[in-house]
């Protein structure tokens, strides 16, 4: 049995050799004008809490925090129509439509953004495309499909039967809501809401198509400093920044999780 | 001389810490149906694991048909198992289930198909071989199962409680269909099963099995009127236990002034006496009416149970023990709590326990 | 009442920018309105006929089918082995399968870059391939994984008293009721796979271009309606894909929804 693990073993292995390059590199001193590292220094991971790079740390967790709010709020009330409809089919269709731009591709929604954030639907009062809001708008609608999913895992956890309960002791709905269906459902929505943050602070597409190279997250600085100035060693000690920030937050979730929920 | 075709020798099979089967010696003969009886935990399923190959012993050898197959996957035993929630295939027809082990040895196709009609006749279940399972109920489910285990012939039958799941009615229809489906086809059975009524009325033997060892293996009206331990007397039919004292070798006191005349055995003289005696044997009579038997014994009617044919009576003695019968119903008068009654106790309804 | 409006209005948002792709596709000019002037299908030749996009979607269809492919078998092994081996390290074997969906893209892409380099395969497509896989494992082992749960042991156990060998009980009643999730899984890798964009973005070169990849650059360096049209062929592939998914298995089921 154990040798079915065995292929496994050889692509996880793959996967933690590149990332183990990674951490190679971020340690190794840059050489300008070539791919070749040089000898071991910290000098990338000082570049990392610079001045100039903390600024883009600190843009991306205000925009991060931002768009999980946000997600969050618009997220909830379709998450909760998905985990409580009675309706199969409605079922079915809110998550086709919620999983469809899931799997329409990061490209193409973010071009759908340039579009409408351009002019080309409605002329915007205030510019919204290569700004920060229109960015956020865009990490919004990127985010939505996974938190509702996260949302709606958490909400049909919540045995209906609670909810019934207070209402047969005369609770309206609202105050079910407020006092039953929201409190236990709360650790799906913490849970939920850092998983959604840990994620947007590593995007990608959405800030370099949307920001128009006037916002830049840290993920576009990593981009930047790999592609653009060929500087592997430098990208390396900052998308490790990236890494040990999710890590961070995805343990603080795992402990959430593993913690029984609270009276 | 019978053949043995089933034996296990000094099977052992630990869980962890926990010893499912602790040493156990048994033998199956030919075409006999032996019943593996006892409480869930007693070791009986994992006794029939051990024979169809699902679970190793930890010690011990088994043997089928003289070969040892210790050791041997479950599917190089040539063994028929019928399972408690059947594992029919579901995606799979009927037809197909049934020639599934036939396919597995390769027969040709006309006789698959004339083998696997045969056994659907045999299991009255003709017409629906092109059905799935799942269109099926759970009886006729369970002849499905019955038939995939014996189309091929295998030495032995092996049957997990495959009555537990139907309804009352269903499994006493089943449990005659049943013996007359191992009758007529002659094939060595061991059935696993926690009701006693059925291991009764099924088996040539019953193993009664408590914590891994076999308390008692004779056939079923050794076991029920000569149970042989304690264990045995309790899980097989009701019994009530009475504690007292040998005074005589033929008499037993429990408190002073009420003793009991026993025919059982020899008693050890001025030891304590443990005997059980079947509600069924105790004769239950209203007092004040008739004339006092020499055999009677006084109490008072404490409880009582309503069991539709029958009602069962709580009866104190003197002494504060309790003794049950069974009033048949309707009664002839109507009974009460508190209610004093007249008990009949045979002498030779009694039980000695170890 | 209020609620159900609200829903609507969400769920408009987040399929607005889809419709307004698909509209501007049809756009006859070259400067984007919706709605369009007219209708024209120019985009759409020139996003098929454009040799670029043709090369690169040449190189997912590659990658994409090699990826799930291989991904299939390791990731059926892999979710087999978790439920039924009785490992004791069962959850760290879990976290190790699911830690790509946790890396950050570009912390992937950058590490299998430097990998790339460092075997000498900066111009061939093995790093692509091995990469695509390890994003794709997850989902193929946890769509699988769904369904060998939901197979009850004892069928293998029946099969095997009736004479089948280990392997004739896989192929006999394991695999045929492991179809949902096989096929769950395929299409999951197939579209995962085919929209990944970050991760390739680092490891490709002009020849090796994904379709993505492509699109990404045409975005950055023009702005006409083609990249409306090529969306548009996406979004329809990708939708007709994840209604497939339902239709085999039932999506709710997939994503656990269902209890």
């Amino acid at each position: 049995m154990k040798l079915l693990l065995l292929p496994s073993l050889v692509v996880i292995a793959v996967f933690a050799a590149a990332l183990g390059g990674l951490f190679r590199y971020s340690v190794l001193e840059f050489v300008p004008g070539s791919l070749t590292p040089g000898g071991f220094t910290l000098a990338n991971f000082r570049a990392v809490v610079s001045a100039q790079y903390l600024g883009y740390v600190w843009d991306t967790v205000v925009l991060s925090a931002a768009t999980t709010v946000l997600t969050l709020v618009a997220s909830y009330p379709v998450a909760y129509a998905l985990a409580r409809t009675p309706s199969r089919a409605t079922r079915s269709w809110l998550l086709i439509l919620t999983l469809a731009p899931f799997f329409t591709g990061a490209i193409v929604r973010t071009y759908a953004w340039i579009l409408v954030l351009g002019n080309a639907v409605v002329t915007w009062p205030i510019p919204m495309l290569f700004t920060e809001r229109g960015v956020l708008i865009g990490l919004v609608h990127f985010s939505m499909p996974t938190m509702i999913l996260l949302l709606a895992a958490a909400i049909s956890h919540v045995d209906p039967a609670y909810e019934r309960a207070a209402a047969s002791l005369g609770a309206r709905p609202g105050r079910v809501f407020r006092r039953v269906t929201l409190p236990l459902s709360l650790p799906g929505i913490v849970s939920g809401s850092l998983i959604v943050f840990a994620w947007t602070l590593s995007a990608f597409p959405t800030p370099e198509l949307l920001g128009g190279g006037r916002v830049k997250m840290i993920a576009n600085g990593v981009k930047d400093l790999a592609l653009d100035s060929f500087n592997w060693p430098g990208a390396a000690a900052f998308a490790i920044l990236a890494l040990g920030l999710t890590l961070g937050l995805l343990s603080v979730v795992g402990r959430l999780a593993a913690r029984p929920a609270p009276e | 001389m019978a053949r043995a075709i089933v034996e296990l020798h000094g099977c052992t099979r630990d869980f962890g810490a926990v010893r499912a089967v602790d040493g156990l010696e048994l033998t199956v003969d030919e075409g006999e149906f032996l019943s593996l009886l006892g409480p869930s935990g007693c070791g009986k399923t994992t006794t029939l694991n051990l024979v169809a190959g699902f679970v190793e012993p930890t010690a011990g050898r088994i043997l089928i048909d003289g070969e040892d197959v210790t050791g041997r996957p479950p599917h190089a035993r040539g063994l028929g198992v019928v399972f408690q929630s059947y594992a029919l295939f579901p995606h799979l027809s009927v037809f197909e289930n049934v020639a599934f082990g036939l396919r597995e040895r390769r027969a040709p196709e006309t006789e698959i198909h004339r083998r696997v009609a045969e056994a659907l006749a045999l299991v009255r279940l003709d017409p629906h071989g092109r059905q799935r399972p799942g269109q099926l109920s759970g009886g006729m489910q369970q002849r499905v199962a019955l038939a995939r285990a014996l189309v091929y012939r295998p030495r032995v039958l092996l049957l997990d409680e495959p009555l537990a799941a139907l309804d009352k009615r269903l499994r006493e229809e089943m449990r005659g269909e049943l013996r007359e489906i191992q009758r007529s086809v002659g094939i060595t059975t061991v059935f696993v099963t926690h009701d006693q009524t059925e291991a009764l009325s099924l088996s040539d033997r019953i193993a009664v099995m408590h914590r891994g060892r076999i308390e008692q293996l004779a056939a079923p009206r050794e076991i029920y009127e000569r149970p042989a331990t304690r264990f045995v007397a309790d899980f097989i039919g009701g019994s009530s236990v009475l504690r007292g004292r040998a005074i005589a070798r033929d008499r037993v006191e429990l408190v002073p002034g009420l003793t009991l005349r026993v025919e059982a055995q020899p008693l050890p003289m001025g030891q304590a006496v443990e005997l059980a005696i079947r509600p069924e044997r105790v004769g239950v009579g209203l007092r004040g009416g008739g004339e006092a038997d020499a055999e009677a014994v006084g109490g008072r009617i404490v409880a009582l149970t309503y069991l539709g044919a029958q009602t069962e009576v709580s009866v104190e003695l003197a002494g504060g023990q309790r003794v049950l019968g069974l009033v048949a119903e309707p009664a002839p008068t109507p009974l009460a709590v508190s209610q004093p009654v007249s008990l009949t106790l045979p002498p030779d309804a009694f039980i000695v326990l170890e | 009442m209020i609620g159900r409006v609200v829903i609507a209005l969400l769920v408009a948002f987040m399929t607005l920018p889809t419709v307004v792709v698909v509209i501007a596709s049809f756009n006859p000019t070259a400067i984007m309105s919706v709605p369009p002037a007219g209708l024209s299908l120019r985009w759409y030749v020139n996003a098929l006929t454009y040799p670029q996009f043709r090369r690169a979607a040449v190189n997912s269809l590659v990658a994409t089918a090699a990826a799930a492919l291989l991904a299939l078998p390791i990731g059926t092994a892999a979710a087999l082995a978790l439920e039924r081996g009785r490992l004791r390290a069962r959850n760290l074997w879990t976290t190790l399968l699911l830690s790509p969906l946790v890396v950050p893209g570009v912390a992937a892409g950058l590490g299998f870059l430097i990998l790339a380099a460092a075997l000498g395969l900066l111009r061939s497509r093995t790093v692509l391939v091995a990469a695509h896989v390890a994003l794709v494992l997850p989902f193929v082992a946890r769509s699988v994984w769904v369904s060998v749960r939901n197979l009850d042991p004892t069928l293998e156990r029946a099969a095997a008293s009736l004479g089948a060998t280990p392997w004739r009980t896989f192929r006999r009643v394991t695999l045929p009721l492991l179809r949902p999730g096989l096929i769950a899984g395929f299409l999951f890798a197939v579209v995962v796979s085919a929209n990944e964009f970050v991760v390739s973005l680092f490891i490709v070169n002009r020849v090796t271009e994904v379709l993505p990849v492509a699109m990404f650059t045409y975005v950055v360096n023009y702005t006409d309606p083609t990249i409306a049209a090529i969306s548009s062929l996406f979004i329809a592939a990708t939708v007709t894909i994840v209604w497939l998914t339902d239709r085999f298995v039932g999506l709710a089921a997939v994503f656990r929804l269902d209890r």
